[in-house]
């Protein structure tokens, strides 16, 4: 089994918002959150809107600073905070840990072309010599994608490209400095579902020639199982992990109460199999704001088996049969 | 709603909008700076400037040097004696009692002359401005429904050349062709001198007869700038889901273009009407000259050729403290119109 | 020797032939880039062709436009063509002087504010809009005033500094909204992971993005400048130089009132020249957006 290439120890944070009326408010996006992902491994990370999956992806990448908890990255044989590496050090972290975002017209900047975009990461790091050579890694890089001729899309703006074309260009975009690690932040949502498995299987193809690890952010859980069916997946509710652990033991058999709601809420075509499943029994269809989470175990709100101990205490992540469950509920009897 | 409730909402508003007290801080901060600025302008002129007035006063009343030093540190509120920031302090509170200094080639006090004034340019330029507002956002709404046509584009080619044109040069041409060469209009004063000023018929059309040509002045290179603003603001705000929706239930055009198109497309040109402000101020020094209109503009011109410092001094400061207080009242006004501030929402100020 | 003429073959082709192909749509842009190439082309010109004589000649005053004088003639008989031709140059340099400070004076704090955040962007913020506040016109007028006495020479740059002063507030909040908004765009994050320097961003990133609105801003803070340059000589509060259109109109309304039907010419050129001149600008400047903006091209 390889080593974990980055690992988030009791990663809190907190924003602070400026209403116009009245005092400061504080909304915790992520709450004490631990979690690892091993080389070349897949984490599929799937919550509803708002849960603190795209805050917990910009804190692994270290775009935001989390107000507490570490970031550990493997470099020189140990394991270390990212915010405190050395300017060496920080650059070589920097360089292997990438971003597909979500909206693929705003991956490159709109005011310039595809060319522009594209070649200053090959100089910036000196994989290229000078700008004809770069141009020839970009071409190469394109036909990787899927984009030929290359040549057409040089000049092109995001304007005149398709959603499908542009998060190809982000693809190759993040993998032109040859990372070890991806984020891809809800990267098919903002597609044509047509589009989407294209796009999800040159991912996956592109992991297997480079060897990446790949966060994989998404709030579908039909498209998380299919990215990750032979990794690792992630349930995440208001700023909390709930479950976590291979991706085809918890779709088919999920312990806590918020990861079989979900996998009840994915739309099935046939409709007597649908009427046989049912709906999910939640005790309430609105979700909680974070500005005032609810206390102790932040489901307990609409849990069907909440009790007095769920409105008090906040679960911790448990081992069970394998997988990491937070729930008071579940003990180590299989409950459907 | 009756009165009371207003006032109530008002001071609701006031207590609990950030920004509102944010706009206050900035508006007395605004007037402390200019007040600063004219001090120090004064402070910081080579010693001859306040011998020139020195030797100015001996020669002009007969007055010995230290007569003479002694007046024109009164002026000014200087006392080199007395260090700077002692005088500052003193400048500040005679600000505040009403001792502007007094205008060395009328010897009168400042603010008299300017309060004198006031009224007038305050006429003229409001005056203008709501007219010119006016027509400019039902011309902007007009060129929006009708985009792309010929008559979009001719209306559009009028209004930047309104826009364009420099309003001193049109008062210019106006008082020329209409007053001078044909005398339609009078050349001259706010109102005929001959007539008693008062309610009476005559004295009200006397001075409208006399502030035409420069309101047309005003009006004429301002609508444009509105016209054009509107227009594309009514145009992002057609291009909107709601106003298609109105249109879909089956609302009457004249009653979407009043209520749902006319509102919001409105309210961003609030911002721009307190620079407008400004920018007529300015003007007024030029239009008022030419057409010998007494108001603030006019007397700062005067001042401004007789190098009348204090008198300079004061009129900057009224008009600055004009403007602030107007951009405060749109600004007031503005979150009483939009019912996102009202209700505290999101806005992204 | 090839490589070097490709690509200033496709300099000129990107910068010069495209941004024409785009205005070219655009009939009163294109109307306004000919009068402005038009009044460049006649400042500089101009004078060699048409010799300025400022001698007084009182037996020829205010003749009507003739072949001799096109334009009539002065007050003091000097042909009035030759003074229009003369005052373009500076009239023109002011507005170009003065429009390249804002614009640089506006960017630069702009960007500032916008991209360093916390309190120096409040401070900023605070600045900007209190000199948005204050009437541009009274305060060029008060340093104006100021300037004379203090005997720093007037001449084309401190004029385009102290016009900038009135108009670079503007710019300023303007660029800083922008700067803003786009910070937190995604390509600034895939940037930033990308390990592109912050330079790089506020260069290659955030000022392609300015560029209409300072193209825009420069085109109007000339404008501007050319109103207050012109505004303050008509008004004699700055020392008038020879056959500059707005000493022009200050002597023409000296005269008002003595003026018979042919001194007409002595007020009506330089209005008209100014006007022209305005609009020209105006125009280019509504036009210029879709240059700059690929999102607004049709092709």
């Amino acid at each position: 089994m390889s080593k974990p290439l980055i690992k988030l120890e009791n990663v809190s944070m907190v924003f602070e918002i400026h209403p116009m009326f009245g005092e400061k408010k504080k909304i915790k996006a992520v709450e004490n959150v631990s979690l690892e992902i091993k080389e070349n491994d897949i984490l599929a990370l799937v919550g509803e809107s708002g849960c603190g999956k795209s805050t917990l992806g910009r804190i692994m990448l270290g775009l935001l600073k989390p107000t507490s908890g570490k970031v550990l990255y493997y470099i020189n044989g140990k394991y270390k905070d990212i915010w405190s590496l050395s300017k060496k050090e920080y650059k070589v972290f920097r360089r292997n840990a990438q971003l597909i975002p979500q909206n693929p017209y705003t991956t490159i900047n709109p005011m310039r072309n595809v060319i522009s975009a594209l070649i200053p990461p090959f100089l910036h790091y000196k994989i290229a010599r000078n700008k004809e050579e770069a141009k020839k890694m970009v071409a190469e890089h394109l036909k990787m994608v899927g984009l030929a001729p290359p040549e057409d899309f040089f000049n092109r703006y995001s304007c005149r490209l398709s959603g499908g074309q542009l998060q190809r260009i982000a693809i190759a975009r993040a993998i032109s400095v040859k990372p070890k690690f991806i984020v891809a932040d809800e990267a098919v949502s903002m597609l044509d579902a047509s589009l989407r498995i294209e796009i999800l299987d040159l991912l996956l193809r592109i992991r297997e020639e480079y060897g990446l690890a790949v966060l994989f952010i998404t709030h579908d859980l039909a498209i998380a199982r299919y990215f990750a069916r032979k990794n690792k997946i992630a349930i995440m509710y208001l700023g909390n992990i709930v479950e976590m652990g291979n991706t085809e033991d918890i779709i088919k058999n999920p312990l806590h109460p918020y990861t079989k709601a979900l996998i009840m809420s994915v739309p099935i075509p046939d409709p007597d199999i649908a009427r046989k499943r049912g709906l999910p029994k939640l005790r309430s269809l609105e979700v909680p704001s974070l500005v005032n989470p609810p206390s102790g175990c932040k489901f307990h709100t609409r849990c069907p088996l909440a009790t007095e101990i769920c409105q008090k205490q906040a679960p911790a992540l448990r081992n069970i049969n394998g997988r990491l469950v937070a729930c008071h509920k579940i003990g180590d009897i299989d409950s459907k | 709603m009756p009165k009371w409730e207003n006032l109530l909402f008002v001071s609701y508003i006031l207590c609990s909008m950030r920004w509102i007290i944010r706009r206050l801080i900035i508006a007395i901060f605004t007037i402390y700076i200019v007040i600063t600025i004219t001090f120090f302008l004064i402070r910081l002129m080579p010693g001859n400037f306040i011998d020139m007035m020195v030797y100015y006063y001996m020669t002009t009343y007969g007055m010995s040097e230290i007569e003479a030093r002694n007046t024109v540190y009164a002026l000014y509120n200087v006392a080199p004696d007395e260090p700077i920031f002692l005088q500052y302090i003193k400048y500040l509170f005679g600000l505040i009692n009403g001792n502007w200094g007094k205008s060395y080639i009328s010897n009168k006090s400042v603010l008299e002359i300017l309060l004198y004034g006031l009224p007038w340019t305050a006429f003229l330029l409001s005056v203008s401005l709501t007219i010119s507002f006016v027509i400019g956002i039902l011309l902007g709404i007009f060129m929006a429904y009708r985009r792309g046509t010929f008559l979009d584009s001719l209306l559009s080619t009028l209004s930047s050349i309104s826009r364009a044109t420099p309003n001193f040069i049109l008062g210019l041409l106006l008082l020329y062709f209409l007053a001078i060469y044909y005398p339609i209009f009078p050349a001259r004063d706010s109102y005929d001198i001959t007539i008693e000023p008062g309610l009476s018929i005559q004295f009200i059309s006397s001075v409208l007869y006399h502030s035409f040509l420069p309101m047309l002045a005003y009006i004429l290179t301002s609508f444009g700038g509105w016209a054009l603003a509107m227009r594309s603001s009514a145009i992002r705000v057609l291009g909107e889901d709601y106003v298609i929706a109105a249109e879909a239930r089956g609302l009457k055009p004249g009653r979407i273009a009043r209520t749902y198109v006319g509102r919001n497309a409105v309210l961003p040109l609030f911002t721009s009407f307190a620079i407008s402000l400004g920018y007529m101020f300015g003007g007024s020094v030029f239009i008022e000259t030419y057409f010998a209109y007494q108001g603030v503009g006019q007397i700062i011109g005067l001042a401004m050729s007789w190098r009348d410092y204090p008198l300079i001094q004061g009129g900057f400061l009224l008009i600055t403290i004009t403007v602030v207080l107007s951009n405060l009242l749109a600004d007031m006004l503005y979150g009483l119109l939009d019912p996102r501030i009202k209700r505290g929402g999101t806005h992204g100020r | 020797m090839v490589g070097r003429l490709r690509t200033l073959e496709k300099i000129l082709f990107e910068h010069i032939y495209i941004p024409l192909k785009i205005l070219a749509k655009d009939k009163r842009a294109l109307f306004g880039l000919f009068m402005l190439i038009a009044y460049i082309l006649i400042s500089l010109i101009g004078p060699m062709i048409i010799p300025l004589d400022l001698t007084p000649n009182l037996e020829e005053r205010y003749l009507p436009p003739s072949w001799k004088h096109p334009l009539g003639t002065d007050f003091a008989g000097r042909d009035i063509l030759a003074q229009l031709v003369h005052g373009g140059r500076d009239v023109l340099t002011a507005a170009f002087a003065a429009g390249i400070v804002t614009v640089g004076i506006g960017t630069v704090i702009g960007i500032i504010a916008g991209y360093m955040g916390g309190k120096i962007d409040t401070v900023i913020t605070a600045l900007i809009d209190i000199f948005l506040t204050i009437p541009g016109f009274p305060l060029l007028m008060v340093i104006a005033a100021w300037l004379l006495q203090s005997g720093i020479p007037i001449n084309i740059l401190t004029i385009a500094f102290v016009l900038s002063i009135t108009s670079w507030a503007g710019l300023a909040r303007a660029v800083r909204a922008q700067t803003l908004s786009i910070k937190n765009e995604e390509f600034i994050e895939v940037d930033k992971c990308l390990g592109l320097s912050k330079l790089y961003i506020i260069f290659y990133e955030i000022l392609p993005n300015l560029m209409p609105y300072i193209a825009m801003n420069f085109m109007l803070s000339s404008v501007s400048a050319i109103y207050s340059y012109t505004g303050l000589m008509a008004l004699g509060l700055i020392p008038l130089t020879p056959g500059n259109w707005g000493a022009m109109i200050n002597m023409a309304q000296a005269y008002v009132g003595t003026i018979t039907g042919a001194g007409a010419t002595y007020i009506l050129a330089p209005s008209f020249a100014i006007i022209l001149l305005q609009i020209s600008l105006v125009f280019l400047a509504n036009g210029i957006d879709k240059i700059f903006n690929p999102r607004l091209r049709e092709w």
